[in-house]
């Protein structure tokens, strides 16, 4: 009996081990990134990261891509555009990975730019702002879902013309993303010969904008088109709604960082009502695609003991969003054949749980998808009614639309 | 005396030829990547040890200079597509005039005040370069490289060589210094600036000389790391974490000889390199900052004060 139990014992053992050894013939596709894990922009970094391991792991339990297992090579590069060279050098040369995932954030993924396209490799990109416009890089996929890059700033004008605006001013911080979007957005007004009643930056780290708002209602303009970050989007509505902004302001708001944010919009409650701001996912109907749901009830679950952003709509889905671009590529070609997998990506369009993808020829979307969302009916401390829809009404695009527009802003501001 | 040149050039010139060599022998261009920021923290640290090591003045700048090479070559490479030489020749010039300027609005100060003074500076140009929108503003500037001039076979390669003449240059310079009058003078103002005044040391000459020097030698070092990166964004350029590092550097491996900042800057820039790819950014920072407590407790007097230690006779 005994013997029979150790004979037992030893076949499943070798067994196990010859299985084992079968798999490890196999080594896993490395893909190969860095992320701001600390510094400036790791807020956004960290949910974005949770989002590719959530892919991951989902083709890893489908038993992976071409029959391997996926593994993430990781660097933090501290936001910072002096580190990423250095880090993906060593992706390249010491680590090997197959596959390359940007950073997230347009700063750190600039300066990878050439080294990637000497390379000849695929680079899917992360939330970056033209980064590719004077590279020319045919194998970079930009997974945001910017599209063309005056896009965002007509959407926003869009509405507000409609809205009556005849008039606009701009407030903007001085730094990277803030600026790329201002400088589109006067590029948009002048071709729509929209007078340009207010335009100012202020510097990064302002706290106190009461002065700056004072300046901007006594222009009178219509439409306010604010770009600005985390901490000065709190401090900008924060003197809105002490001093408030003048009845003729038809529109407020489209470019402020932080707003997308669970922790932010928890803490900034009701002063969001009536901003009508950039989004990139929110939970209305019409936004949900095979596997959205999942996703988001896999990463609720993750996203605390990550001590990550609750609610990730902003970039976590995309994340993901990378991860099946990839393998769709990867899957089709039945390699990792860099040119092969960008001539798939560039020709086809890729089913994700953001959407269907499909590139232009500079790697950015053909169309863009960035939603433009008012706030309406928002209480204070509370940040689980931002899972529940009506809460952020998608007013662009139109085949998107779950609301109209409150205006003029005082009026959406009650 | 004469022996110890004929090394040290000896050595300088192995040095080149060993860069220039392993450019044939080198497949991994990993190596390069990592060793160009090794050697640029090499000649930054050398050139804040002329100021901060040999005067005395702690100079918390660093990244205003760099920034201002780092904007300097950008300038020049959108504007008229200068190559290189001339990019890092004019950064220099640009360096050596904002340090007259900075010595002269702050040398007066002393200590603390002095120190206070530079971070301010720093904080001013950045903000100046953020508003300044033909350089990209907040936005940051995009350039593009030329092709690679023979016998390297990437860009990498020959900025690695190139930041290498800059390290034979700036020792050179230190080295010179540490041994003319001009560092005995700046020795005897480090030691008591009233006494040495008093005994007819031009104090705030020598000071200028070695403000203008590390100015001129801190924005050379940054003139190449434009095209390295090929981006620049005044968040990254003007980035304190220059001024720390080289500032850590320097204390750890000594300021009282040129050899002090070359062994801190490698030995803080090779485990910075290490730790950024094997545990975290993050983790980096904080070895430094121990790293600076040990030595500032153990050894005063950095890794060649110990060495002194052992033999007192030792040479400068």
């Amino acid at each position: 009996m005994k013997r029979r139990t150790f004979l037992g014992a030893a076949i499943t053992g070798i067994g196990v081990s010859l299985i084992g050894k079968a798999g490890a013939d196999q080594p896993p596709i490395k893909i190969g990134m860095s992320m701001p894990l600390t510094g400036g922009l790791a807020g956004g970094g960290k949910p974005s990261l949770l989002g590719i391991e959530i892919w991951r792991d989902d083709i890893n339990a489908k038993g992976g891509m071409l029959g391997r297992k996926v593994e993430l090579v990781v660097y933090d590069d501290k936001s910072s555009a002096a580190e990423s060279p250095a880090i993906y050098s060593k992706l390249l040369d010491i680590d090997k990975v197959d596959l390359l995932f940007a950073p997230y954030g347009t700063v750190p993924t600039a300066p990878i730019m050439p080294l990637v396209k000497q390379r000849g490799m695929v680079l899917i990109g992360n939330f970056s702002f033209q980064v590719n416009s004077k590279i020319h890089h045919d194998m970079w996929f930009n997974n945001a879902p910017w599209g063309p890059a005056d896009a965002w700033a007509s959407a926003f004008l869009d509405i507000g013309q409609k809205a009556g605006g005849k008039t606009m001013a701009l407030l903007s911080a001085d730094q990277e993303f803030a600026q790329n979007l201002a400088k589109t957005a006067r590029e948009v007004a002048g071709k729509r010969n929209l007078p340009i009643v207010f335009d100012q930056a202020y510097p990064p780290n302002t706290v106190e904008f009461s002065s700056i708002i004072r300046a901007l209602s006594a222009a009178k303009p219509d439409i306010v088109y604010v770009a600005s970050y985390p901490p000065d989007s709190a401090g900008i509505l924060r003197a809105v709604s002490e001093i408030g902004v003048g009845d003729n302001v038809k529109l407020f708001g489209g470019g402020m960082v932080g707003l997308q944010f669970g922790p932010v919009m928890a803490k900034m409650g009701s002063l969001l009502n009536g901003v009508v701001n950039f989004n990139t996912w929110l939970p209305e109907p019409g936004m949900y695609y095979d596997g959205t749901k999942a996703f988001f009830d896999e990463y609720s679950k993750r996203a605390v003991p990550a001590k990550v952003d609750p609610l990730g709509f902003y970039l976590a889905p995309f994340g993901y969003a990378s991860g099946q671009l990839i393998a769709a590529a990867v899957t089709a070609t039945k390699s990792l054949d860099q040119k092969a997998i960008a001539k798939y990506l560039h020709e086809s369009e890729v089913k994700t749980i953001v959407g269907p993808i499909a590139f232009s020829a500079d790697g950015e979307r053909k169309e863009t998808a960035t939603l433009q969302a008012q706030f309406q009916g928002i209480v204070d401390n509370n940040i689980d009614q931002f899972k529940k829809p009506g809460k952020q009404v998608i007013l662009f695009p139109e085949k998107l639309k779950s609301g109209n527009l409150i205006t003029p802003f005082e009026a959406a501001r009650k | 005396m004469k022996r110890n040149a004929i090394a040290f050039w000896g050595a300088s010139v192995l040095f080149l030829a060993a860069i220039l060599l392993s450019a044939e022998l080198v497949a991994n261009e990993y190596w390069f990547f990592a060793g160009y920021v090794i050697l640029q923290f090499i000649v930054l640290s050398v050139a804040w040890t002329i100021l901060g090591g040999y005067a005395g003045y702690v100079n918390f700048g660093t990244s205003a200079f760099f920034g201002v090479g780092v904007y300097t070559a950008v300038f020049l490479v959108s504007a008229v597509g200068a190559p290189l030489p001339v990019q890092i020749a004019i950064a220099a010039v640009v360096g050596a005039i904002l340090g007259f300027a900075v010595g002269l609005l702050t040398l007066r100060m002393q200590g603390i005040f002095f120190s206070i003074a530079t971070i301010a500076i720093t904080i001013i140009i950045e903000t100046a370069v953020t508003n300044w929108r033909e350089l990209g503003g907040a936005a940051g500037i995009q350039i593009q490289r030329p092709p690679v001039t023979a016998p390297f076979h990437t860009y990498v390669q020959m900025l690695v060589f190139v930041q290498a003449v800059l390290v034979v240059i700036s020792v050179a310079i230190a080295r010179y210094m540490q041994n003319s009058w001009i560092g005995r003078g700046l020795q005897a103002l480090r030691d008591d600036e009233l006494a040495a005044e008093c005994t007819g040391v031009p104090t705030l000459r020598l000071k200028l000389i070695a403000c203008v020097i590390s100015g001129a030698l801190m924005c050379a070092a940054g003139a190449p790391a434009a095209m390295y990166l090929q981006y620049a964004d005044p968040a990254s350029a003007f980035n304190l974490n220059y001024s720390v590092s080289v500032l850590a550097m320097a204390l750890i491996g000594g300021t009282a000889h040129w050899i002090g900042p070359v062994i801190g800057a490698i030995l803080l820039g090779v485990t910075q390199q290490v730790l950024t790819v094997t545990i975290s950014s993050e983790v980096n920072v904080l070895v430094l900052g121990v790293m600076l407590v040990l030595f500032v407790v153990g050894a005063p007097e950095g890794i060649i004060g110990l060495f002194k230690r052992r033999r007192p006779e030792g040479k400068a």
